[in-house]
């Protein structure tokens, strides 16, 4: 039987909202947080959410996604993610690409959470996920 | 790291792929993908066949879609299901789902 | 023998990315590998019962049934299937029905994972 410690590499790339992918990638990165219902006491995972490309625009702060369409937004995902402490990353030329300046990025101090999303360079996402043992493309 | 790229589409984004640190890198074509193994737009291979890697296109999704055999770019290897199941436990550590 | 676990995010109709799951996982039970199979997103819909087979569309129930006969594990995610009003009394006998962390405890088993992406 496996044991240890499995790294899980959730890559987004895809635009928010239109599509219910990179909120999927966003929750299922979360569930690593029960998962050890289902896992001996030597199992664990830890997810890291990495977004590259268009995807760093999940990451833009004040969403009102709740207010227009009664929708849980990606960026109240997103808080909770760093409230429960998982590794979230943010290519730093890809924000830059798109213009997107660091303090838009969102963070969760609001609620309390001590994390934040790390803003890397590309070179520092392909370590990550170098080494991760799968990658989970969304 | 040895990572198996699967290649559904034909117009697709490749950005992701700079984020992919492999030392060897397979494409694996299959659906509408298969038209990279076979079609030269502007006379030149498909940005995909343009990577560094090996490739490798679906025999059926190739076969369904009406494309002959002795099409395939000679970069590209014509491979069946069995075939692919033994490239992913064999030759490949990761797998990745380009969209 | 290895072990492959599938993400599948794809919708039975309308891409047959669905298609390609479900031969490839045939393939890889055939060759005597494990194999489970995670329904989520647009995914999460084939797997209810009493599919009509129709030929100009993609069928699901016929081959996930031979799949789950064969040993493969079968699960959907129970809040992308109750959001689009498929209740776990609909599912294909023999298919699990269960929370996201179901597919990441068949990832920590796994050998090699593919999801497949439902755009």
């Amino acid at each position: 039987m496996k044991t240890g410690d499995v790294k899980l590499a959730f890559i987004v790339t895809k635009l928010p909202y239109k599509s219910e992918t990179s909120r999927l990638a966003i929750t299922h990165a979360l569930s690593y947080q029960t998962v050890e219902v289902l896992l001996e006491d030597n199992q664990t995972i830890t997810p890291s959410l990495i977004f590259v490309d268009e995807g760093v625009l999940n990451c833009i702060k004040n969403h009102k996604s709740m207010e227009h369409y009664e929708l849980t937004s990606v960026e109240t995902h997103l808080k909770n993610a760093l409230l429960v402490e998982m590794d979230i990353y943010v290519c730093k030329e890809s924000i830059e690409k798109f213009g997107v300046l660091p303090e838009r990025i969102v963070n969760a101090e609001d609620i309390g959470a001590e994390k934040s999303i790390k803003i890397v360079s590309k070179d520092e996402i392909k370590e990550i996920i170098k080494r991760a043992d799968h990658l989970l493309y969304f | 790291m040895k990572v198996a790229v699967f290649v559904s589409e034909y117009r697709c984004n490749l950005n992701p792929l700079e984020y992919i640190p492999a030392e060897k890198l397979g494409f694996i074509l299959v659906g509408n993908g298969v038209y990279h193994a076979v079609l030269k737009e502007n006379y030149q291979d498909s940005p995909i066949l343009q990577q560094k890697g090996d490739f490798y296109v679906l025999l059926e999704d190739l076969e369904t879609r009406g494309c002959e055999t002795d099409c395939i770019n000679p970069k590209v290897k014509p491979v069946t299901y069995d075939d692919l199941v033994d490239l992913i436990f064999y030759e490949y550590e990761k797998l990745m789902w380009l969209q | 023998m290895g072990y492959l676990t599938i993400g599948c995010f794809a919708s039975l109709t309308g891409s047959m990315n669905y298609d390609f799951l479900l031969r490839l996982s045939k393939a890889a039970q055939r060759k005597g590998h494990r194999v489970s199979i995670w329904f989520s997103g647009n995914g999460s819909s084939s797997i209810k019962k009493g599919q009509k087979i129709l030929k100009d569309y993609s069928h699901g129930e016929k081959h996930l049934r031979e799949l789950i006969s064969n040993g493969v594990e079968i699960c959907v995610c129970e809040s992308c299937a109750y959001a689009r009003g498929i209740m776990k009394e609909d599912v294909i006998e023999g298919a699990k029905w269960s929370a996201m962390h179901w597919f990441l405890s068949k990832i920590y088993e796994a050998d090699r994972v593919l999801l497949i992406g439902g755009e």
